[in-house]
């Protein structure tokens, strides 16, 4: 029953993962394209990023720029990636039970031999999977493009930076599950939630420069996916276990609160 | 007959008034069971207690042998649930949804799905978006009795339906009875539970009026008689009958409301070479509305 259900979300989704995966494909060619153009610039390049303000290279992470690791670093892994990751995420969590209940579609899923559980479990089961396919298509594209753009990266960093990619988006699918499990409401899931990973970016960026954020920097979410550049020193165990713990946590908290409540009529 | 659907003390509080108080009765095995109030009663609000979409503040319910508060699996797969609100996949055609919601119950319906699309004239091929509102009240009734449930628990069946259709719906509910089926219908169209049910419940603001079987309802009914005579008789006769109200005389014509048996006013009418008597039945709609009315009272 939970295949059925998986599929069916996936019927549902379908058009929508096309268009994330659309985007995450342009984006990592586009990427790859510029990319010899600005390693052939070296030191233009490198004066370039430098006549940035300390601040804004500090808020990016834009070291070494001109080095495959630091490049894609900067202008994928830092924003982009985790971004189309984050908000696929948050679209399926919150389509997971709070628009069914929205669209009145809940008064018939809900009522069939299946438990609540079961239900979460099938829906969020669906958009990881389209959250590592997600990841799984920058990997492939940057495996293959690399080479065409002589780019020289870590296969095993560039894969590691991606799974905490995705176990970023799986993070923030699960505060939109649980906003969703606990109002029934999709706006409050999907707005609460992407709402919340924009000011965890912020703080997290802002870190290097605020002193006051600082304190928050060990919570965030977004420092144990990104904050130890992976691409350039591979792998960040802790980060991966903290945000993974996190998830699960936050899908267990899920199927506690739509446990205990009314669903919406 | 053993009981299949017992409520007792039912309530559901939402700290407004809304919600159910106190809601008790029994269905029985076979019965058809009409569950009726104006829009805003509670009915809907029991019928989602029963299947375990709310969560009931206090009282017990059971369907069958489970303890529908606290609805598992097995017992849902021995329901079949229509809302009332009924909202549907609008991205499926009318197929797919069933086959989706057949799947999800391990069943192979294909056949009962054609047989109920036949009968309520209904194309499965189109999406639901594209249907009316009564095409898709179909698909939702096709849901509900595709996989023979043992219970049917029933939200304003025939909202929308056309009549040929209704005739259709009517048909089903006939044969899921004769195979020994348990159905409760909510309404607020009494004429509709009228000749669908064999007993019925009149909910109003949230508390249960009464349970009772509908020919015993009416028979309790006032009803009123028109005795008319060839001559003036006089309306004394008729005082000392207790069963008698609203008495009025008008020329030749007596007329009166009656409580309970109408033997004793007849008796007293043939006596008096009574011509003709006219006998306004009471529809459920006017017990209805009495009911509720003593209630608001």
């Amino acid at each position: 029953m939970i295949a059925t259900l998986i599929l069916k979300t996936w019927h549902d989704r379908w058009k929508s993962f096309l268009g994330w995966a659309l985007v995450i494909i342009f984006m990592t060619s586009i990427q790859l394209t510029v990319y010899p153009t600005i390693a052939q610039s070296g030191a233009a390049a490198k004066q370039f990023i430098d006549s940035y303000p300390d601040a804004f290279k500090e808020m990016f992470r834009m070291t070494d720029y001109t080095s495959g690791s630091g490049f894609l670093a900067t202008e994928l892994y830092s924003l982009m990636l985790p971004l189309v990751i984050i908000g696929l995420g948050v679209t399926w969590g919150a389509g997971a039970t709070a628009e069914e209940e929205e669209r009145g579609t809940a008064d018939i899923l809900f009522t069939l031999p299946v438990s609540r559980n079961q239900i979460i479990i099938g829906k969020i089961i669906a958009a990881l999977v389209a959250m590592t396919i997600l990841g799984s298509i920058t990997l492939i594209n940057i495996e293959i493009g690399k080479g065409l753009a002589d780019l020289t990266v870590s296969s095993v960093n560039t894969l590691y930076a991606t799974i905490s990619c995705v176990l970023l988006g799986f993070f923030f699918a699960g505060i939109s599950l649980i906003l969703g499990s606990v109002s029934g409401k999709k706006g409050i899931a999907l707005g609460g939630s992407t709402g919340l990973a924009i000011v965890a970016f912020l703080f997290f960026s802002l870190a290097p420069l605020v002193d006051t954020f600082d304190y928050l920097t060990p919570i965030n979410p977004f420092q144990w996916a990104i904050g130890e550049n992976q691409l350039a020193e591979g792998l960040d165990a802790i980060g991966m276990i903290k945000l993974g713990i996190a998830s699960v946590a936050l899908y267990c908290g899920a199927l506690f609160f739509l446990n205990r409540r009314d669903i919406r009529a | 007959m053993s009981v299949v659907i017992s409520l007792n003390k039912l309530s559901k509080n939402y700290g407004n008034s809304r919600g159910i108080t106190d809601i008790s009765f029994d269905i029985s095995r076979g019965e058809v069971f009409g569950f009726l109030g104006p829009n805003g009663a509670g009915k809907t609000t029991a019928l989602r207690t029963l299947v375990g979409l709310i969560k009931a503040t206090s009282g017990s319910a059971r369907i069958l042998c489970y303890d529908a508060l606290h609805s598992s699996s097995e017992l849902r797969s021995k329901i079949g649930y229509l809302p009332g609100s009924l909202s549907l996949y609008k991205n499926y055609t009318g197929l797919e949804l069933l086959h989706f919601l057949a799947k999800m119950r391990q069943l192979n319906c294909d056949d009962a799905i054609k047989d109920f699309a036949q009968r309520l004239n209904l194309d499965l091929n189109r999406k639901i978006g594209d249907l009316s509102q009564g095409n898709r009240q179909k698909v939702g009734v096709i849901q509900a009795f595709m996989h023979k449930p043992e219970v049917l628990l029933l939200d304003e069946p025939t909202g929308g339906l056309d009549p040929l259709s209704q005739r259709a719906f009517e048909d089903m509910l006939d044969e899921v009875q004769a195979r020994g089926a348990t159905i409760m219908l909510s309404s607020h169209v009494l004429s509709e539970v009228e000749h669908l049910a064999d007993r019925i419940a009149i909910v109003n603001e949230g508390r249960l009026l009464v349970v009772e079987h509908i020919s015993v309802l009416k028979e309790r009914a006032i009803r009123k008689l028109d005795l008319n005579f060839d001559t003036e008789v006089s309306i004394e006769l008729f005082k000392n009958i207790t069963s008698i109200k609203d008495l009025q005389s008008h020329g030749t014509q007596i007329s009166c409301s009656v409580i309970g048996s109408e033997t004793e006013v007849l008796k007293v009418a043939v006596e008096n070479n009574v011509r003709s008597v006219n006998s306004h039945e009471t529809s459920l709609e006017e017990i209805f509305l009495d009911l509720v009315a003593k209630e608001v009272k």
